[in-house]
Parts: structure tokens; C-alpha cells; sequence
């Protein structure tokens, strides 16, 4: 029951559209979210998002209990729960910025990390970073909360590389969006 | 100065010396001839070619390759000598199936005109005849480009259709007419992905809300997408994409992070089978998502394969907490996919990531790190032969 709130009625009343509109109309309303996206960035995921980490922080995960907080190059830093693949703060870039010669992506997914300095659950966005080669340093492999491909929006094996000039991916970032809450 | 001179004169030493041996063998091979030796035969002239490819055999692997640095690419291995027998050419984050009469690749990638940039041109590729060469391409109206995973390519069990996953951007499956080398049919599967072809021209998909998409197409070939019931708990247990089904029979096991097999009949009507617990299979405890559990899970990249001559499902084990479900396997678990029992257990020599077996009367199983792959015999686990490979992505065996 307690799963029954606002926003699982939410997600299932979108998908009961979803299943029933055509990719047309959804392409309409695709559209007008793209356009209005700078005024409500990640909103949708994120809110979903945190409806999920609520539920989960009270115990907390393996990873979570591990994580550290002082060194962003390594796979256990705690925004990285979620991550697969390069982090970019080993390629030239940090947390939130590319490195040169690559590009950001506009689209990402969002996982939820608990920060054991404070024990509050953050959403992260995990935002790759595009059109440079592969960067190989600093691989990680962290699977908090990840879903299967056909849950898009919470999956890290997806190349997010949509809306940029090429999908050569390069690296990682873990951009901190907000609290669970 | 000195250092030249002395180099110099060491180079005139070591010229001298050679000719002195080269003088000193003339005369021994002088003396031989004269002595009534028979002169080696002439080596004969040759002509460069390509080995000719017969096709799959039972005993082979195909795996595709995901290192960093070499980017993609397909390579079939000989399970009886683990030898490398051939190489196709492929993009990053390709998939590939071949064809029922195993000499037919089909390999669904994407190319740009500028290598990262410019155009971008989504593919079927076809390789066969009598060297694997290129055939032509057929082109895709888009696919998902993503870290590999098996289910996003798959051809009718006779080979007379392709169905790709695409995600561009919304979720779709292209299927194929490869007769006519055409696409036939976009169809949309909104809120859902993969794909499970089944029966002649039907396939399903599995969707966020923990149902099948059920698609069946109609004698004018118009698909109709119809939902299932949901079957599993996508938000604290979903099912894995690596789940694992035989096109063939259209018999699916869904398996779950938590390692429950759902066993599901794909047909038009799909017949939902009781759930059974692989850990459970093995005399202990189900295993749970919640209170941090360490427990042996199902994992990897390929965790499973099923051998439907004897109803056995091969799965990568490891033991670990929730959310673990990418850790590779250090065990083998061969299960009765029929009386949910676990037959036994067997080690791999270092965790593997994939898993794979053969479907003929002398079975073969693969398993495969990130760098090298094991060919054991699935009755015994004996590892029988091994050999170094390039980090795997998906791996593809002769279906019978």
C-alpha cells in the first residue's frame, strides 16, 4: 500500500497513456517537453526518482556503506553508485564538466546516492560525455538502483549521447541535481 | 668522437665475421652435393586466397568484442581446439544472429560518414557465401545504440525475419522481410523493450510496469500490440534483460535480480508459468532485496543459457548483496528447468561474465572472463581447453 502515492499513480496514468497514444502524438508532446525542458529540467525522472529513494534509504546499500567522500577518481566515491564507465574526473573533466575535446549531453538518467556525511539520499544525474574516443581510465562498474534497458530512464547501460553532434561515448559524470526528498 | 670510432670498429669486427662464416658454409654445403646428398626440393610458389568457411560448426562460439581500444568486431573460436577460425567486421555496440543455415551473419550496427560525426546510417549488414565476405546492407530506419545486450537482435526461428530494438527515440521494433532484404514493419511498443520473436512472426517485449508486450501480425502483415498481465515486481525485483529464451520452442525463462525464473510460454496468448527460485533450487533461503542480504545471486553480463535438448538452465552465480547483478559468476550453476532442481555446481577458474552452451548431442560449455574463455564440459565442469580473447560483449551459439 505503500507504494500507492502520488507519484506511482502518476507514472502508471503515463503509461497507461503511453500504451495507447501513437508515436506521432507522442512525438507532438515530445516536442513541446523539449521545448519547455530549460524550465523543468530532469522534473519527471527526478520526481520518480525520488519517490524510489525514499523508499530505499533507511537501510542503505552495500556500496553506500563503503563509499567515501573525499576522492571523485575513485569507483567508490559516493555519487558514482550508480555509474558504468569512465569517470570523466579521470579524463580532464570533474564531476559536472566535460573534458575538452569532448561534448555534454542534454539527456541523462537518474539514479539516487546516499552521501554518508550527511546520510541524505541525493539524485545524481549520470550525464555522458560525447565525440571524443573512449576515454579508458578510471572504469567503474556500480549497479545501486540500476534497471533493466526497457526502464530507460533508469538504466546505465543506454548510450546517453542523445541530442549531442556525435555518439562516440567518452566518459561519465555524476552531476548532483538535489535532494531525494 | 671516441664513442663513434669504437662503435665503427666494432661493426667492421662483425662484418668480418660474417663473411667468414658465410665462406666457411658454401664449402660444408659444397662438400654435401659432392658427397650425393639429395638437395631439398624447391620450394613451390603460392597463391594468396581465403580460407573457405563451411559454416558454423555445433562445436563453435561467436562472440563479439567490446575492448576499448579495438572497438568492435565478431570472432568465432573452435571449441574443440580453442582456436581463433574467423573474423568479421563490425561498429561498436553491434548485435548479430546467424541465419538457420549457419553460414548467413546478420549484423545490426551504426556508422557515421565521419567516423563520430556527420551522417549516421543505421545497418543490417549480411556476410556469408563461401568466405564470410560482406553481401550488402540493408538500411535501418534507427536502432538503440547501447552496451550490448542480446535480446535487441533476433531473427524468426526460420529465418525469414529480423526484428531490432530501436530507441529512436521511442521504443519500436524494426522487423524485417530478409527474403526481400526490406524492412517490413515498424512496430511500436510504447513503454516496453527487447525483443522475443516467437511462433512464425510474432514477438514480445518486456515493459516497465512488469508486463509483456504481446505482437502479432495479421495476414496483411499489420502488428497489433496487445499487453499482458504483469508478472514480476519491476521495482524491487525486475527481470533481467539477459533473461534468457528459445526462439525455436518460444519457451522464455525470465529470470530476476533476486533470481526468480519465471517461466513463460510466448504465443499469442502467452502461458505464465509458477515462478521458482533458483536459490531455492539449491536447498536454501530465496534470495531478497531488502535488508542487505548477501546470498548467492544471479550475474554477469550473459548469465545465462539454455540447453532445451535437456531442459537445463545454465546460470553465472556469485555471492553478494542486492543490486549485484552485474558481478560476475564464480560458479556455475546446471539447473532442471523442469523439476527446479540444481544438478550441480561448477567452479570457473577466474569469475566469468558470460555464459554459453551448445545445442548438440556432445554439448560444450563456454564460460568467459573479460580476457579469456574456457571451454568445459557441462556434465563433468572439467575445464577441457582455454584460450586469451578479447574483452567479450554477446555471445552467439549454432542453434539446431
Amino acid at each position: 500500500m505503500k507504494r500507492l502515492d502520488v507519484d506511482n499513480l502518476g507514472e502508471r496514468l503515463t503509461r497507461r497513456l503511453a500504451g495507447r497514444l501513437s508515436r506521432r502524438s507522442a512525438l507532438a508532446r515530445l516536442g513541446a517537453l523539449l521545448v519547455a525542458a530549460p524550465a523543468f529540467p530532469l522534473l519527471p525522472v527526478q520526481r520518480a526518482r525520488a519517490a524510489d529513494a525514499a523508499q530505499s534509504k533507511p537501510k542503505g546499500t552495500d556500496f553506500s556503506r563503503a563509499a567515501q567522500t573525499h576522492d571523485d577518481k575513485a569507483c567508490n566515491y559516493w555519487r558514482y553508485c550508480g555509474i558504468d564507465g569512465n569517470l570523466c574526473s579521470c579524463c580532464g573533466g570533474s564531476m559536472h564538466s566535460c573534458p575538452p575535446g569532448s561534448q555534454p549531453s542534454p539527456t541523462s538518467w537518474i539514479g539516487s546516492c546516499i552521501n554518508p556525511d550527511d546520510d541524505r539520499a541525493y539524485l545524481i544525474a549520470y550525464r555522458d560525455c560525447c565525440g571524443a574516443k573512449e576515454c579508458n581510465h578510471c572504469s567503474c562498474l556500480n549497479t545501486d538502483h540500476a534497471m533493466p534497458i526497457y526502464r530507460p530512464q533508469a538504466n546505465n547501460h543506454v548510450i546517453w549521447c542523445f541530442g549531442t553532434q556525435s555518439f562516440e561515448y567518452h566518459c561519465s559524470m555524476a552531476v548532483l541535481v538535489g535532494l531525494a526528498q | 668522437m671516441k664513442r663513434i670510432a669504437h662503435e665503427a670498429a666494432k661493426a667492421a669486427a662483425s662484418v668480418g665475421a660474417l663473411l667468414i662464416a658465410a665462406a666457411l658454409g658454401a664449402t660444408v654445403w659444397s662438400t654435401a652435393r659432392a658427397a650425393g646428398a639429395a638437395a631439398p626440393p624447391v620450394l613451390q610458389s603460392e597463391t594468396a586466397g581465403v580460407t573457405p568457411f563451411a559454416g558454423l560448426t555445433p562445436h563453435e562460439l561467436t562472440y563479439s568484442t567490446m575492448d576499448g581500444l579495438t572497438g568492435g568486431g565478431i570472432r568465432i573460436i573452435d571449441g574443440d581446439t580453442a582456436k581463433l577460425v574467423a573474423s568479421v567486421y563490425s561498429s561498436q555496440y553491434a548485435n548479430f544472429a546467424w541465419a538457420p543455415d549457419h553460414r548467413t551473419l546478420y549484423v545490426s550496427e551504426t556508422y557515421w560518414t565521419l567516423g563520430n560525426r556527420g551522417t549516421r546510417e543505421d545497418v543490417l549488414s549480411i556476410y556469408g557465401g563461401p568466405t564470410l565476405s560482406n553481401e550488402g546492407e540493408i538500411t535501418l530506419p534507427g536502432r538503440l545504440i547501447s552496451d550490448p545486450k542480446t535480446h535487441t537482435f533476433a531473427l524468426s526461428s526460420d529465418g525469414r525475419y529480423g526484428y531490432d530494438y530501436s530507441f529512436q527515440p521511442a521504443p519500436a521494433v524494426t522487423v524485417i522481410d530478409l527474403h526481400s532484404r526490406k524492412v517490413a514493419a515498424s512496430v511500436e511498443i510504447p513503454g516496453c523493450g527487447l525483443v522475443f520473436p516467437f511462433g512464425e512472426r510474432g514477438f514480445a517485449s518486456l515493459c516497465a510496469d512488469g508486463s509483456l508486450a504481446v505482437a502479432d501480425v495479421d495476414a496483411q502483415g499489420k502488428y497489433t500490440v496487445r499487453r499482458t498481465k504483469r508478472f514480476f515486481d519491476v521495482m524491487h525485483d525486475p527481470v533481467m534483460d539477459e533473461s534468457v529464451a528459445d526462439g525455436r520452442s518460444g519457451l522464455a525463462f525470465f529470470v530476476t535480480y533476486d533470481g526468480w525464473v519465471h517461466p513463460v510460454q510466448l504465443a499469442d496468448t502467452p502461458r505464465f508459468e509458477k515462478a521458482w527460485s533458483l536459490e531455492q533450487a539449491a536447498g536454501m533461503s530465496a534470495a531478497t532485496s531488502r535488508g542487505g542480504q548477501i546470498t548467492w545471486r544471479p550475474g554477469g553480463q550473459v548469465p545465462f543459457a539454455y540447453q532445451r535438448s535437456r531442459h537445463r538452465l545454465f546460470a553465472l552465480m556469485h555471492e553478494g548483496p542486492p543490486w549485484s547483478f552485474e558481478k560476475p559468476g564464480s560458479e556455475i550453476w546446471v539447473l532442471d528447468a523442469r523439476s527446479h532442481r540444481l544438478l550441480h555446481r561448477w567452479d570457473v577458474p577466474e569469475s566469468a561474465y558470460l555464459v554459453a552452451v551448445t545445442a548438440d548431442a556432445h554439448p560444450l560449455l563456454f564460460a568467459l572472463s573479460q580476457s579469456w574463455l574456457w571451454v568445459m564440459d557441462p556434465d563433468s565442469g572439467a575445464v577441457l581447453r582455454a584460450t586469451q580473447i578479447l574483452t567479450p560483449g554477446l555471445v552467439r551459439v549454432r542453434g539446431e
